[in-house]
């Protein structure tokens, strides 16, 4: 008998007086002992299957239709003392933000000492440290004295994957555990999962964005789009071989890390809101599939009960969609003149307590060089002091010691240097004044004067927006009424409106669903055939850099530890931590 | 914890006394600024310009204002604050029988405050998703716009004057001996062992202590709620229902803890308000306490008084927030790191 | 233009209380059946009009000089709005240029304007306000004076927090990086952000103002005792009151629905306004 099975399962919320469904026809079933992977971009409802186990849905929304079991149980008509009780027991939870799910001012021991008593362990202390040691937490008596800002993020997951497998549940949700990691301990917290999971034959439900992972670790795999399943199977054979156009498309607009380089595949539009769905027919996927057919519009397509299945008409057309490989990336001319030269680099934050002053060496003599119309990678992981040498060469922060070259010269004026560089920044939500109108944020270097006439900035806007593959009209909106990938564009376009020869791109894809970011990879490509400009491209994922980017620097603790063509540098590392690197990315 | 508390709190001194001796100089430059001539006021009328002349002289009025701040100050440490103009008397004298009366008073105040404000916010947060809620809200808003001293009247009016069951003038009954020990009257009552003192103490202090509270338990109300509120949507909160924690203990060990901290920040402030509350509630019931004396020297232009009493005021706010930074930083573990 | 706050019943509430009290400041000489100083020692502590030997003539009674409550209540609004009004405007522009200057340039500037605030704010408000009338002297213009000296920070405290929140943010460093200057960033960048927590002050601040001001006219250093005020009025009423509880209830009421009006618009500008309750908390 299954451990979790959901059967049509629908939830829905009002939406504007009707009814929206966020999820429909949701049916699969979880074994135990087995690994089932539920994947899908954001807003594909992926969530809200872990909340309604937990009854935990957000306001408005409710289970509407189907039934969700556990074991014999009825987990949507289940009374509220009962599923309390199954909570932390049976079932348990592995976050997805680890640091914010542990209370800041309990300790470790004080938490785990609250849940060991719940589940009724009589030597708890004992037991915490036992359990710290097997997740792999080297001194658990210190762990357990500590607080959670004391501790790294994947310290508090391993935490937090303590506490939920500490009472042997049956089935444990595991809601995005590796997203706010870095890609090394992401690849240790998903191997520990996996251990802890076989040890004790415990049924995972494993909730994730990116299809790789899943495809790494699940024994079976269930993709979402738009609140729908697309396809559900073996988790080998769904991503060997999709039956799915929407799982192909996922698998080609990723780029990859080994074998030829391809063009992604940049899916139009993005995914439904709640809104657009509620007036939809046919199958939700056909107005951005890439072999969509006359009858896709008009019926809704089911998936077959039992096997590999697929909620498509026409799943033989799946395997059809391919990409061309793409023309090499051609490395800077060897007497290219340089935009950016960095000698000896350094960057030490001081901290001025009462007593002592401390020291934190962020960027340790760093020599970094691009080249005019050169992309360079400079990956490492957070705290590689990276965002630093960003906000070095974009002129925000000042050198401890050490030389920022700019087309050779020291210290250029701010007039020539606001042509020279433009820092593009990683997070739009801050990076967008919400009470400008994207017209004026894209146009707001020809405000800085104050020469420039109102027509000329609305037909720059136009034009700007126009580079960035958006639609004139959105220079009359605010930041708030575009999605991610949108607002992404209007930052990129608001560097580009004096086209600088450097621009300096800080992680400027790593909250965007895949598909959206391929749409922008290929943006940048083509915007630098056009405009000529250089770029360092700061970024965590290797893949990103290995599609863009000729050259990569590598950082590690503040320091270079090796750069060089990406191709050599990702066949052949030579330092340890490149190695580490590379091994711990899913493979393709 | 307790030695944690007292460390924290000597901690700070070096940052408190700094800004206190800054304080206390510009007290001293501005009264001393001002078109007062202390000299002429404390001699008789009759004084001949001469004699006002001698008497600048004996004073030191005559020297530079940072010269006089010095010998000011020197005395200060003496606990010399100068001689009253207007009452003839040691103005440090006066403020050892008025400040211990104000504390008391505020202390109460403090406490009546924070019982009402606390259990306030609980239901204020309770209701949330009631029609409660709103009414609850409202109700805060236009308690808010009821300032500490209409609430000593109103109260005076209903409680004193209409329905005669509590006193509302001084601190005793006619007719009682205060014992002195420490000047804190309630204690001293209760050293001292006299149940009719300590009784009258009591009733004489409902009022202004329950006028100064309930215009002070609003805004704590408030804070506590909506802490409450941002907790409540924290990840932690979550992820400890998910562990099958219940929501009374959810509430109390997990929410409280981290909700009283922005509440204890704002505490500290307000009971810096307070504390400058009291003069008008001593000034309308007629507390013998550093408020009275404050405005009285305030209406006869009183220097030395006046310094000595504003300064006592300073001591005790920074007091305040001294202690709420202390406790703060013993609450939240996050702050040990800074 | 249909702004979220004309639809919230708070502000509604609140602008409705205001313009009542503004009418009766405006057109005082025209409501009021007597000159506020006017005494009329035969008829004193008269009871309202519609009571038990209530005079017509004095339609709220009289007080212990024979003066027109009414008449008082009415010319006391002018004061009250005059000082709330100027007094709030000034300490807003000093706290609000000093918040600014402080949050966005930090350093050694946001160190001196940090102490500052902390001295001042080691004086209960009420305490220092009373030390600087000591030194100004009676006046409505050296009330909102004093006022404006000792409530500057309140403004500055919570601002400052929120300018350096704001400085923060990634497109603060975008417009220097585009080659906006200071001047241009904080007024085009930081000042839109702060504004509607600057607007939620205001409008606190001149309920607080309200209450100083009668504060100070209750201890006799406020307005000076020529031109009525509601603080001046309690302070006379309360020698009479077991035998016309009315007349010091009437003024308390008048400043009630006047700090209740001022409260209800700021926490309704508040709720409209700005989605982050956060900031006004401290206030």
């Amino acid at each position: 008998m299954s451990l979790l099975r959901a059967e049509g399962l629908e939830v829905s919320t009002t939406l504007d007086g009707r009814q929206a469904r966020v999820l429909r026809d949701l049916t699969f079933s979880l074994q135990p002992g087995q690994i089932l992977g539920l994947v899908g971009e954001s807003g594909a409802g992926k969530s809200m299957i872990g909340r309604a186990i937990a009854s935990d849905l957000p306001a408005g929304f409710a289970v509407s239709a189907g039934s969700l079991r556990y074991g014999h149980e009825d987990l949507v008509a289940m009374p509220r003392a009962r599923r309390q009780g199954l909570l932390g027991r049976e079932i348990a939870f592995i976050p997805q933000e680890p640091m914010a799910s542990l209370n800041p001012v309990l300790t470790v021991r004080q938490q785990m000492d609250e849940h060991l008593r719940r589940i009724g362990v009589t030597d708890r202390l004992a037991r915490a440290r036992d359990l710290l040691a097997q997740v792999g937490l080297p001194e658990p008596d210190a762990v357990l004295q500590r607080y959670a800002h004391q501790l790294s993020g994947g310290m508090c997951q391993r935490v937090l994957i303590a506490m939920a497998f500490a009472s042997d549940p049956k089935l444990v949700i595991a809601d995005e555990p590796t997203t706010a990691l870095d890609v090394t301990i992401q690849a240790r917290v998903i191997k520990l999962i996996a251990d802890l999971q076989a040890r004790s034959g415990t049924g995972v439900l494993f909730i994730t964005h990116d299809l790789r992972l899943a495809a790494q670790i699940c024994d079976d795999v269930l993709v979402l789009y738009a609140g729908r399943p697309a396809e559900r199977g073996p988790a080998r054979a769904l991503f060997k071989a999709p039956r799915h156009p929407y799982t192909a498309s996922l698998h080609l607009a990723a780029p990859g890390m080994t074998g030829p380089r391809h063009v992604l595949l940049a899916l139009p539009h993005q995914m439904p809101g709640l809104r657009q769905i509620a007036g939809m027919t046919g199958c939700r996927f056909a107005p951005r599939c890439p072999v969509v057919q006359a009858d896709c519009t008009v019926t809704e397509p089911v998936m077959a009960a039992a096997g590999h299945g697929t909620a498509c008409h026409h799943p033989d057309l799946a395997g059809q969609i391919a990409t061309p490989e793409a023309a090499p990336i051609q490395p800077a001319a060897k007497r290219a003149p340089e935009v950016l030269r960095t000698s000896n680099l350094r960057r030490v934050f001081r901290s001025r307590g009462f007593f002592a002053t401390s020291e934190t060496v962020a960027v340790a003599d760093a020599d970094i060089v691009v080249h005019e119309g050169e992309f360079v990678g400079l990956v490492g992981e957070s705290g590689s002091g990276k965002s630093t040498v960003a906000r070095l060469v974009a002129g925000l922060d000042q050198p401890s010691s050490g030389q920022i070259l700019l087309d050779g010269q020291r210290d250029m004026p701010r007039a020539l240097r606001r042509r020279h560089v433009q820092m593009v920044f990683q997070d739009p939500q801050s990076a967008l004044n919400p009470r400008h109108r994207v017209g004026d944020i894209v146009t707001q270097a020809m405000r800085v004067d104050g020469h420039s006439q109102p027509a000329d900035r609305t037909a720059r806007a136009a034009e700007l927006l126009a580079q960035v593959g958006l639609s004139p009209e959105i220079a009359g909106r605010t930041p708030s009424q575009l999605s991610g990938g949108q607002r992404q564009r209007v930052n990129i376009a608001r560097a580009l409106c004096v086209v600088p020869k450097l621009l300096v791109a800080d992680e400027i894809v790593s909250g965007l669903d895949v598909s959206v970011q391929a749409q922008l990879l290929d943006m940048l490509l083509e915007l630098r055939e056009r405009l000529g400009f250089a770029m360092l491209l700061i970024s965590h994922d290797l893949a990103v850099v290995r599609y863009l980017c000729a050259r990569v620097v590598v950082m590690h603790r503040g320091a270079i530890v090796e750069q060089g063509d990406t191709d050599a540098v990702f066949t052949a590392p030579q330092h340890d931590y490149t190695c580490t690197l590379l091994e711990a990315v899913p493979p393709d | 914890m307790l030695r944690t508390a007292l460390l924290l709190i000597l901690r700070r001194l070096p940052v408190a006394m700094p800004i206190l001796l800054l304080v206390s100089f510009l007290l001293f430059a501005a009264l001393r600024v001002l078109p007062i001539d202390a000299a002429a006021m404390s001699l008789p009328p009759t004084a001949t310009l001469a004699e006002i002349a001698q008497k600048r002289h004996d004073m030191g009025l005559d020297q530079p204002i940072p010269a006089q701040y010095v010998i000011w100050l020197g005395d200060a440490l003496h606990g010399h604050f100068g001689q009253s103009i207007a009452l003839r008397r040691d103005a440090g004298a006066l403020l050892a029988n008025g400040l211990p009366t104000t504390i008391e008073l505020a202390i109460s105040a403090m406490i009546v405050a924070s019982v009402l404000g606390v259990g306030g916010g609980l239901l204020l947060f309770a209701s949330r998703g009631t029609w409660g809620e709103a009414a609850g809200d409202l109700l805060s808003t236009l308690l808010m716009s009821v300032p500490d001293f209409m609430w000593a009247l109103l109260l005076l009016l209903v409680f004193g004057v209409m329905v005669p069951i509590l006193p509302f003038m001084g601190r005793l009954d006619a007719g009682l001996t205060r014992p002195s020990v420490t000047g804190f009257l309630m204690v001293d009552a209760a050293l001292t062992l006299q149940p009719a003192v300590l009784w009258s103490v009591i009733r004489h202090m409902v009022l202004p202590a329950v006028a100064l509270g309930l215009a002070f338990a609003p805004p704590i109300a408030r804070v506590l709620r909506s802490s409450l509120l941002d907790v409540y949507h924290d990840d932690y909160i979550r992820q400890a229902r998910l562990r099958g924690v219940g929501e009374t203990r959810i509430l109390l060990c997990h929410a409280l803890k981290n909700a009283s901290l922005p509440t204890l920040t704002l505490m500290g402030v307000q009971f810096g308000f307070l504390f400058g509350g009291t003069l008008l509630i001593e000034v309308i019931y007629g507390y013998p306490g550093i408020g009275n004396l404050m405005v009285d020297a305030v209406r006869n232009a009183d220097l030395p008084v006046i310094q000595a009493v504003g300064m006592s005021y300073c001591v005790v706010v920074i007091g305040i927030s001294m202690a709420t930074d202390a406790a703060h930083q013993l609450l939240d573990p996050r702050s040990h790191a800074r | 233009m249909n702004a979220p706050w004309l639809r919230s019943g708070r502000v509604i509430a609140g602008a409705v209380l205001l313009l009542a009290v503004a009418v009766c400041a405006v057109a005082a000489p025209a409501l009021a059946p007597h000159d506020p100083g006017d005494q009329d020692l035969l008829n004193i502590l008269l009871p309202p009009s519609w009571m038990n030997g209530g005079d017509p003539s004095y339609p709220l009674g009289t007080d212990s000089l024979g003066r027109c409550v009414e008449s008082r209540l009415l010319f006391g609004a002018r004061t009250a709005l005059e000082v709330a009004f100027f007094s709030a405007l000034g300490a807003g522009l000093v706290g609000t240029i000093l918040a600014h200057v402080a949050g966005y340039f930090g350093g050694a500037v946001d160190w001196v304007i940090g102490r500052a605030v902390d001295i001042w704010m080691s004086f209960p408000p009420v305490v220092l306000s009373l030390i600087l009338m000591v030194g100004l002297g009676t006046g409505t213009d050296k009330v909102i004076l004093a006022i404006i000296l000792v409530d500057w920070t309140r403004f500055c405290r919570v601002l400052r927090s929120e300018v350096i929140t704001v400085t923060r943010r990634d497109y603060v460093s975008a417009a220097r990086l585009l080659g906006y200057s200071h001047w241009q960033t904080v007024t085009r960048e930081i000042l839109p952000a702060t504004r509607p927590l600057l607007i939620t002050l205001v409008s606190l601040e001149m309920g607080i103002a309200v209450v100083v001001e009668a504060i100070l006219s209750f201890v006799g250093l406020g307005v000076g005792a020529n031109q009525p005020a509601w603080g001046q009025m309690i302070a006379d009423a309360r020698q009479n009151v077991a035998t016309s509880p009315l007349g010091l209830v009437l003024p308390m009421l008048a400043i009630f629905l006047c700090v209740a009006g001022f409260n209800l618009l700021g926490d309704g500008l508040r709720r409209a306004l700005d989605s982050r309750q956060t900031a006004v908390r401290s206030a």
